[in-house]
């Protein structure tokens, strides 16, 4: 099917320059430490962490309702440390999905109501399910789709992955357009 | 979206009569067939774990049993373990410079399972080290493996024995092989059949059960050769190795996708992806769906590749004979253009799908003879709407990368049907259908139209190797869609 147009209100969203659609009702904490490459979007309610350690996105990235980015943390013996989070090119993060990983790669899918748990490695062209929940410090192969809890391989993904990602994101990015007032 | 997550709802049909995704379909260049993961051969490239993305040699994979040599998965849930430090007090206490020294202990992040649990003592070491379990009946598998590969040997011998004999009578200095090969397979005593066995302890019947103590039948086959009861026998198991594979098409051994080496990488050195090759089409909108009524279907189609095409509908006719009959009459025009390239280079041109019978396809494998031929079967897909074929035809103009920055407009100067295209941007075009589904189709059942689309492929190959033009024929594809439920009747 093909997408259909998902409308805002422009006064919500700030866009800036490199063409990245932020709303305002969003919590982007320690704002200087956040990188968003260019045209990603944050939807409403969305939690950034940036002032526990740096977060990077690539470009493309979609970061939906009330998704929580948050970089991951190891226990030491004398107290934790936060490590950053990056994120590579066209990633969609779905609502309500709260992400915990150290890396995710390029063109990965993360449904909604998913717990990417501490220290996870998604690797590139991975697919997380719906109401996935993934044990700390996994690593998601590439061309794996993983699902249940906890969350395990489930199935394989077409070697086209890569490219159906990149238009998925290129088009969702197209149909975000504000409410056009008449 | 469709394709990463929701529902299929457009399928193609492969060469093989299955219905597939665009995006799990391959498109040999070679044959310009479509191919389906169940009508190419699958071959092993490399062997991976998937946890530390090491690349392991077949040969070491088939030793260590096709699992990673430092992974290991929890016993428990079947996660992966992650190796912990616990530092243990200094070997002296008084001396206070003495570091304390650091071990090891594989734990599980996602049930709390460790191997402390079952009584495996800390490791110094981060990798390995860990103590493997004997099985108890490894000498008797051995035993057999032994015997069936001394078996596979003498039966291979035989055959090659045989072979001399019929190249060349006797000659005698050509029996006297190896003693030892020549002997027959030792085989081991067989297994027996016990009746009497253990009785049951009374603790069986007297105590009551702690389901918290018993396995699951999943961790139970998690570990066949030794089945563990209780949970304080479970111990960690090696995580098991991934693999990266390549495909071939079986009618002219091309491959169709070759991944690189690099077990983290998701690149390709070969990839003839339908997805690549065959204009894609989705469904925009439907109208809402009435038996026997028309209704308007808006569908989109992106050319993907770097070669103008032209998109004809054809209509779909569901019994067999009839669709080979429907095809020689429309291909017999494209056909006499065609011909002319054929002399050039008969092997190339099968660009007639599912049409074994038809005698110019006969033509065109004479000189290639495929290793196997692969019989279409039926195609399984009920059809309950008619599609108004449209009489006119459209161009897609090619792939452009540069279009998205290109804010100029559509200055294509195509002159379409406005019938037909309603409007269309860059390589993609959406196309206006008129559907009617069947008078007595009940309420809420399925709607399933098909169609032939007809697109003229550029074929490059020929052109790349002996510099001649790039060869364009019809090729054809059956699609099916399913636009969704019945919501009424007329």
């Amino acid at each position: 099917m093909e997408l259909r147009d998902i409308n805002y209100n422009k006064s919500d969203y700030v866009e800036t320059a490199s063409g990245n659609k932020v709303c305002r009702q969003t919590v982007l904490c320690g704002s200087q430490n956040i990188i968003l490459q260019g045209k990603v979007i944050v939807q409403s309610e969305a939690i950034i962490r940036g002032d526990l350690a740096n977060v990077k996105t690539g470009r493309y990235c979609i970061i939906s309702k009330e998704a929580v980015l948050r970089p991951p943390y190891k226990k030491f013996s004398k107290g934790v440390a936060f490590f950053p989070l990056t994120m590579g090119d066209h990633v969609y993060v779905g609502e309500r999905s709260v992400v915990n990983a150290a890396i995710v790669g390029n063109y990965v899918y993360i449904g909604k109501n998913c717990v990417i748990g501490r220290r996870c490695t998604l690797k590139d062209c991975c697919v997380i399910e719906d109401n996935t929940v993934l044990a700390p410090e996994t690593v998601v192969p590439p061309f794996a789709r993983y699902g249940g809890s906890p969350g395990s391989h489930i199935g394989d993904l077409p070697e086209c992955q890569a490219d159906l990602m990149v238009d998925f994101t290129r088009s969702y990015y197209q149909h975000f357009q504000p409410t056009k007032l008449i | 979206m469709s394709y990463i997550m929701g529902p299929e709802v457009v399928k193609y049909v492969c060469t093989c009569g299955l219905l597939k995704p665009i995006s799990h379909l391959y498109f040999c260049r070679y044959c310009s067939q479509l191919r389906c993961s169940f009508c190419v051969c699958h071959e092993v490239d490399s062997n991976f774990c998937g946890k530390c993305s090491e690349n392991i040699p077949s040969s070491e994979a088939r030793v260590k049993k096709n699992r990673c040599g430092n992974c290991y998965v929890c016993p428990s849930c079947q996660q992966e373990l992650s190796t912990r430090i616990a530092s243990k007090g200094s070997v002296n206490p008084e001396d206070a410079k003495s570091t304390p020294k650091k071990m090891y202990y594989l734990s599980c992040q996602f049930c709390r399972w460790s191997s402390r649990d079952v009584g495996i003592p800390d490791q110094s070491t981060v990798t390995g080290g860990w103590p493997e379990r004997e099985n108890v009946h490894a000498n008797r598998l051995q035993e057999l493996v032994d015997m069936y590969k001394a078996i596979v040997l003498a039966q291979k011998q035989q055959k090659e024995k045989d072979k001399k004999k019929t190249e060349r009578k006797i000659s005698k200095l050509h029996d006297l092989t190896h003693p030892m090969l020549k002997s027959k397979p030792k085989e081991p005593e067989p297994a027996t059949a016990k009746t009497d066995v253990e009785q049951l302890p009374d603790e069986m019947f007297t105590e009551p059960i702690n389901l918290m103590e018993v396995t699951t039948i999943d961790q139970r086959l998690l570990q066949p050769e030794a089945q563990p009861a209780t949970v304080d026998k479970l111990f960690p198991v090696h995580k098991r190795l991934s693999i990266k594979r390549s495909l071939r098409c079986r009618a002219c051994e091309h491959n169709v996708s070759k991944p690189e080496y690099n077990p983290s990488s998701v690149k390709f050195k070969i990839q003839l992806f339908a997805y690549y090759h065959i204009p894609e089409i989705r469904i925009v909108t439907v109208e809402p769906l009435r038996a026997g009524r028309q209704c308007e279907l808006i569908i989109k189609f992106t050319n993907p590749t770097q070669h103008q095409t032209t998109v004809t509908f054809l209509e779909l006719k569901m019994d067999d004979s009839e669709v080979t009959d429907t095809e020689v009459t429309e291909v017999s025009e494209s056909l006499e253009q065609t011909l002319s390239i054929q002399e050039k280079q008969p092997m190339s041109l099968t660009s007639l799908p599912l049409s074994p019978s038809q005698p110019s396809s006969l033509l065109s494998v004479s000189s290639r003879q495929p290793s196997i031929t692969i019989k279409p079967r039926k195609i399984n897909q009920e059809v309950n709407c008619d599609v108004e074929i449209p009489s006119s035809s459209f161009i897609l103009p090619p792939r452009d990368d540069a279009a998205e920055y290109d804010d100029s407009g559509d200055m294509h100067n195509i002159q379409d049907d406005p019938k037909l295209v309603k409007w269309r941007k860059s390589n993609k075009a959406f196309i206006k259908l008129n559907v009617t589904p069947v008078v007595d189709l009940t309420l809420n059942s399925e709607v399933v139209c098909g169609f032939i689309m007809q697109h003229i492929y550029t074929n490059t190959i020929a052109s790349k190797v002996e510099n001649k033009e790039p060869q364009k024929y019809a090729h054809k594809v059956k699609v099916f869609l399913h636009l969704g439920q019945l919501v009424g009747s007329e």
